[in-house]
């Protein structure tokens, strides 16, 4: 076992140099998620034109797993509507379970199929898709952290 | 207390679990403010109990009951002696010290505490410090305040001493940081509560491992340790208080193990300690203690203290040959707890990468959100030491260090 096996290259690719990076002139969805308790923060900014995802930027302090899943999730719903968006995080959802999934549908985010192996750190990358749903449900703030002590 | 010449690698041998490997590499297991290893003593000791002599405990007359009596009370002597107690009746058996600290805020503080009173502590404290006194503030109408620390990581005793007005009624401060590993003046700290006639509860989770421990040169009101952190295991503690302390204070729990004599008219309780000991206690993990305690006695608590103080200064030193590592805490008496981020680099991507290569540490808050408020960060980086680490871990998690920043940066 390497220790890229979680951090393979493209995941730190998107870490160092994340994608959709920034804020949005004028948003029509925006939510701020947070695991206060890990330290992580990302804000999510949309522009939803016809129910569907015409621009997204995210920003925030956060470890590498939250922000490559929040740079390669950007990537993945763009163009999206919600419907299919919710389809997708099934998907991943299922991916971090260690579930059957759709990796072909999920395309780079399917990394994470590493954190079967460290249950702890599926939160981080769970905080970029509850955001992204807080957002489009118009709901200002998202966590993924529950009972953390 | 000493015991002779210091044989580090034959005491690590001592501990069957740091011959493991993790993820393929040696383990380096700098995560002993979190949780101590056991010596292989601490785990025959409980494994000879119940293979020989597991019985309840103060109630049965037949051999094995006695048997179970006598150790597990062996291990309030020992513990007595230990922190240099006055007596054995003012060691309380606790599950650790959240419940020891949990105890004195129900049974000391809440009776005692009217509107408009007040707590002391201070900005490095656990938050097993902090919520039962926020708790019985709620209950009570009293107000917790906080005294400051210096950047470097040291009680500003000036301060803590001008916050001790004639509203607070108790003091409660953490004798070594378990994030930044400060050792406070707990003697100084004392004498001053003192004089001002107001308790000094002292949190000692940290300092039972590494330091010398005792209450009566102290001069504290409650001294409350727990026994994992001194190679024992979970769910032991202890909480000890001045008898007089003891004898005014109700039960916190009610039970069986805890009285004299019970009708439906009234209840009789025991003396302390077993006013304080409602039910079957952690048994085994008690005669578990005792013999830790002893191992304790053999390495020799001051050998500890200098071979631990060493291997400190030498990380310390290391640590700072990392480009672009923060340390958290550099107060001049410290105990071998390094807190640290390196920048750019988020504290769960460090832990989680050295884990791959076998090394052991802690990452978040620590449960010290004030402290880390006042670093201004969400989370730290945490090696923990202890006297049976060595130089060469030391190096090895450098290295490790250097090998996670070049994968990130």
């Amino acid at each position: 076992m390497s220790a890229s096996d979680l951090y393979r290259e493209n995941v730190l690719a998107h870490n160092r140099e994340p994608r959709n990076h920034g804020a949005l002139a004028a948003p029509t969805h925006a939510a701020d998620g947070a695991n206060p308790l890990c330290g992580d923060s990302l804000r999510m900014e949309l522009a939803v034109a016809d129910g569907h995802i015409a621009a997204l930027r995210f920003s925030g302090e956060s470890c590498a797993i939250t922000i490559a899943t929040a740079s390669m999730l950007s990537e993945r719903v763009a163009g999206l509507d919600a419907a299919a968006i919710a389809v997708l995080r099934r998907e991943f959802e299922a991916l971090l379970r260690g579930d059957p999934c759709d990796a072909d549908a999920l395309g780079e985010l399917a990394a994470f199929g590493e954190l079967v192996r460290y249950p702890a750190r599926r939160k981080c990358a769970q905080l970029p898709w509850a955001t992204l749903t807080a957002a489009l449900n118009g709901a200002a703030r998202a966590t993924t952290e529950k009972d953390d002590p | 207390m000493s015991a002779g010449v210091f044989d580090q690698a034959a005491r690590r041998a001592d501990f069957p679990l740091l011959t493991r490997e993790v993820n393929g590499k040696p383990l380096v297991y700098f995560d002993n403010a979190n949780t101590a290893q056991k010596p292989a003593c601490v785990i025959e000791t409980v494994d000879t109990f119940y293979r020989r002599h597991n019985a309840n405990v103060s109630r049965a007359v037949h051999t094995l009951g006695e048997e179970a009596t006598a150790a597990y009370e062996a291990t309030r002597d020992k513990l007595a002696k230990f922190i240099n107690a006055p007596s054995r009746d003012e060691v309380v058996f606790t599950s650790g010290t959240t419940n020891a600290i949990n105890l004195v805020a129900y049974s000391y503080a809440q009776p005692r505490l009217r509107p408009g009173d007040e707590i002391l502590v201070t900005q490095m404290e656990h938050h097993a410090n902090i919520v039962p006194w926020q708790l019985v503030c709620e209950r009570t109408g009293a107000t917790l305040k906080v005294a400051p620390i210096t950047p470097e990581g040291e009680l500003i005793v000036e301060r803590f001493i001008e916050l001790l007005t004639p509203n607070v009624k108790l003091a409660a401060v953490v004798h070594v940081s378990n994030v930044i590993g400060t050792v406070n003046p707990i003697a100084q700290l004392a004498r001053a509560c003192k004089a001002r006639g107001i308790a000094l509860l002292v949190d000692g989770s940290q300092a039972a491992p590494h330091l010398p421990i005792d209450v009566q040169a102290l001069g504290c009101d409650f001294y409350a340790v727990t026994g994992h952190k001194m190679f024992a295991p979970t769910g032991t503690g202890a909480l000890w208080a001045r008898r007089e302390h003891l004898d005014a204070m109700p039960p916190f729990f009610g039970g069986g193990e805890m009285i004299r004599a019970v009708s439906f008219e009234r209840t009789v309780f025991a003396d302390p300690p077993h006013k304080f000991e409602a039910g079957t206690p952690n048994i085994a993990g008690f005669v578990g203690l005792g013999a830790a305690i002893d191992y304790i006695g053999e390495v020799g608590i001051d050998n500890i203290r200098q071979y631990e103080s060493e291997l400190l200064a030498y990380a310390t030193q290391a640590l700072r040959s990392v480009d672009g590592l923060r340390l958290f805490g550099q107060a001049r008496e410290k105990a071998a707890v390094l807190s640290f981020l390196i920048d750019g680099v988020h504290a769960h991507d460090l832990a989680t990468l050295l884990d791959q290569e076998g090394v052991a540490v802690r990452s978040g808050h620590h449960c010290a959100h004030p402290l880390m408020q006042f670093y201004g960060v969400p989370a730290t980086a945490r090696a923990s030491l202890a006297f049976y680490n060595t130089r060469e871990e030391v190096d090895r998690f450098v290295a490790a260090l250097e090998k996670v920043r070049r994968l990130l940066m």
